[in-house]
């Protein structure tokens, strides 16, 4: 269960690094892939604006989806936390 | 053109409202402060949609309303992507260190770094923590000075003095409290007068999508492009775009003013949800200085006039377009992004020094004791950012910019590694900080111009200087600290069982220590390889 719990942190916090980091350098994106600088979204470029609105409800959205599976994830690390104490002191009553 | 307020008194006006509210909000802030957790970290009691709003505050700085507008004239839309990404740094740092370190309840980084690291390692990342906040609070208070100097047409260092030490008194007075809530407000404040105003300058300009600036300007692309058809070329190269990273989005990711907002945060799980709120709030004020930077780009192509300092662009676009009152409070928007950034500065400054620095120089000190410190610490903090800025040295008005690299190699591995790696050593910390810091600065255009990493733009700003010395040092960091962990005469310097068991405590393991968690060696290994292949290309010649 720990080296589950260990595992599941270990991943959360590397893909939410990259989700993260793909909604603030989404622009990158379209440089390395000069061939997607084409066609207009409500009037913009699409490589202008879709870079800002990534970096703005992109962003919303993956901090929203961060928030919710951290959280969670705290759920269960203290789930276990209060397991452990309780096992110990039930060991120790034993003694 | 320049910026001339018709009427003086309106800015007068204006200016009094505003530091009216500062005071009275610091002043109600000054009644809940009774201890070090108050002062420093607003009793850890911030909701997370205040938090949000100060987050935002915080980060945007008296550059959003004039550097950056002129930069995106200057540059067109490569400053625009550049500037996108800021908005990650504080979920970012709230995913890799924020809540961590919101558990064990640190009140500024270098709390964190002293448990972790020790009191030697602690001085090293807490000095170059205060040169950037210094750096980061002149370059404010230069702004204040000017932005008095054009409201009211006063001499600068009169402007300065009034501006600086109106400041300085009322975020000493409400401590962490004062500047939580007063950033909210400010935070409102800008919003406003950035996104509304901007409403009436395009419907002058004859955009349809005035009901909403931040993104409904498409109808001004056509003409823009006839005007001046290289303003969405992407310009640079892909490595130009992949030097954002090291110097801007892990530089950030350390400064002590954005970590400490999380820190206040009610709990942990308040402080993701502040993310979000962040990312809305901060969304709209940035999108409106991408349409600020269009529009000014838009007038100077379509109209022929000559805005002869691009700084003051949003300024006279609301001069030209709206009235008096009007321009007088986008003004007031301007003073409140450096005010609200200056409170940041001046909290860190204190925290760094009234927490940090104190419980190493003198342990014993009782808590009230270090909190009066502290107390000196932002006003002494404030006074020099003001004496500095009458005639400021110039090494240390560079770019706010080029301070992100050098807090980029020097603090973010100290922090990142140390909350995520039980094999970071002290010595190791030391020697990688302090010997990439300075190569930072040699290779930088600044000191020896014979001797820089990169070519304009991404070597005055730090970026190329910095995707040489941010993986440097995270590499040097890694392979020292294993090395050193092995050498039996650096015992000293090498993880204790008291470090390691921080580690396992701030991610939320309570007393079940694991020595196999967060101490591989294989991967730090495999991130040092990729950081030298960053750094051998980011030494190739620049074009």
């Amino acid at each position: 269960m720990k080296e589950k719990l260990y595992k599941k942190e270990i991943w959360i916090t590397v893909i939410f690094s990259i989700l993260l980091l793909l909604v603030g350098h989404s622009a990158t994106i379209f440089r390395i892939f000069p061939s997607m600088q084409q066609g207009t979204i409500w009037g913009f470029p699409t490589h202008y604006i879709l870079p800002i609105i990534l970096g703005w409800f992109g962003l919303m959205a993956v901090c929203a989806l961060m928030a919710i599976v951290c959280n969670k994830f705290d759920d269960e690390m203290e789930s276990l936390a209060d397991q452990a104490k309780s096992d110990r002191i039930a060991v120790s009553k034993q003694a | 053109m320049e910026y001339a307020l018709g009427n003086v008194w309106m800015g007068v006006m204006i200016v009094v409202i505003m530091f009216a509210a500062f005071y009275y909000i610091g002043w109600v802030s000054s009644r809940k402060t009774a201890s070090e957790a108050d002062f420093y970290a607003a009793g850890f009691s911030i909701g997370p949609i205040t938090n949000g709003l100060g987050m935002a505050a915080t980060w945007a700085s008296l550059a959003t309303f004039l550097g950056v507008i002129a930069l995106i004239q200057k540059l067109q839309v490569p400053f625009v992507y550049l500037w996108i990404q800021w908005a990650i740094s504080i979920p970012l740092l709230t995913l890799l260190y924020g809540t961590s370190l919101r558990r064990m309840k640190a009140f500024t980084p270098g709390t964190f770094i002293k448990a972790r690291y020790g009191k030697p390692s602690t001085v090293v990342i807490v000095c170059w923590m205060m040169l950037i906040m210094v750096m980061y609070a002149l370059g404010q208070m230069i702004g204040l000075g000017q932005a008095f100097e054009l409201l009211f047409g006063v001499p600068y260092n009169i402007g300065l003095i009034v501006a600086g030490v109106a400041t300085v008194g009322f975020i000493a007075m409400g401590g962490m409290y004062g500047a939580s809530y007063n950033a909210a407000f400010q935070m409102v404040v800008m919003t406003i007068a950035m996104v509304v105003p901007m409403g009436a300058i395009m419907k002058s300009m004859g955009s349809s999508g005035w009901w909403f600036p931040p993104l409904a300007y498409g109808d001004m692309v056509p003409a823009m492009l006839e005007m001046l058809p290289t303003f969405f070329d992407m310009k640079y190269d892909v490595r130009w775009y992949f030097a954002l990273i090291p110097a801007f989005t892990l530089g950030p990711v350390a400064l002590p003013h954005l970590a400490m907002r999380v820190f206040t945060s009610s709990s942990v799980k308040s402080a993701r949800w502040a993310g979000v709120w962040f990312a809305l709030f901060l969304g709209l004020l940035f999108a409106g200085t991408y349409t600020a930077g269009f529009a000014g780009n838009y007038f100077v192509a379509t109209t022929g006039k000559v805005i002869a300092k691009a700084d003051q662009t949003l300024l006279i676009l609301n001069v030209f377009y709206n009235p008096t009152l009007v321009a007088a409070f986008v003004m007031g928007g301007a003073l409140a992004a450096g005010l609200s950034t200056v409170g940041g500065n001046l909290m860190a400054i204190s925290g760094l020094v009234g927490n940090d620095l104190m419980s190493i120089i003198a342990p014993n000190m009782q808590s009230k004791q270090r909190m009066k410190w502290g107390y000196l610490a932002l006003i002494l903090g404030g006074v020099s950012a003001i004496l500095l800025a009458f005639n400021p040295p110039k090494f240390l008005v560079t770019s706010i910019l080029w301070a992100f690299g050098l807090l980029a190699t020097t603090a973010t591995p100290a922090i990142l590694l140390g909350v995520w790696w039980k094999e970071a050593n002290k010595l190791a910390l030391i020697f990688s900080s302090s010997i990439c810091g300075f190569l930072y600065i040699i290779i930088s255009p600044y000191v020896m111009p014979s001797l820089v990493v990169g070519t304009g733009m991404a070597a005055s700003l730090g970026m190329a200087s910095g995707m040489v010395t941010v993986p440097l040092s995270f590499a040097m960091f890694i392979v020292m600290s294993i090395v050193f962990n092995r050498i039996p005469a650096l015992t000293a310097y090498a993880p204790t069982l008291a470090d390691k068991k921080v580690i396992d405590s701030i991610h939320g393991w309570g007393d079940e220590y694991e020595e196999t968690r967060y101490n591989g060696i294989i991967t730090p290994l495999i991130i040092s390889v990729v950081c030298m292949l960053i750094v051998w290309w980011g030494l190739q010649p620049w074009s």
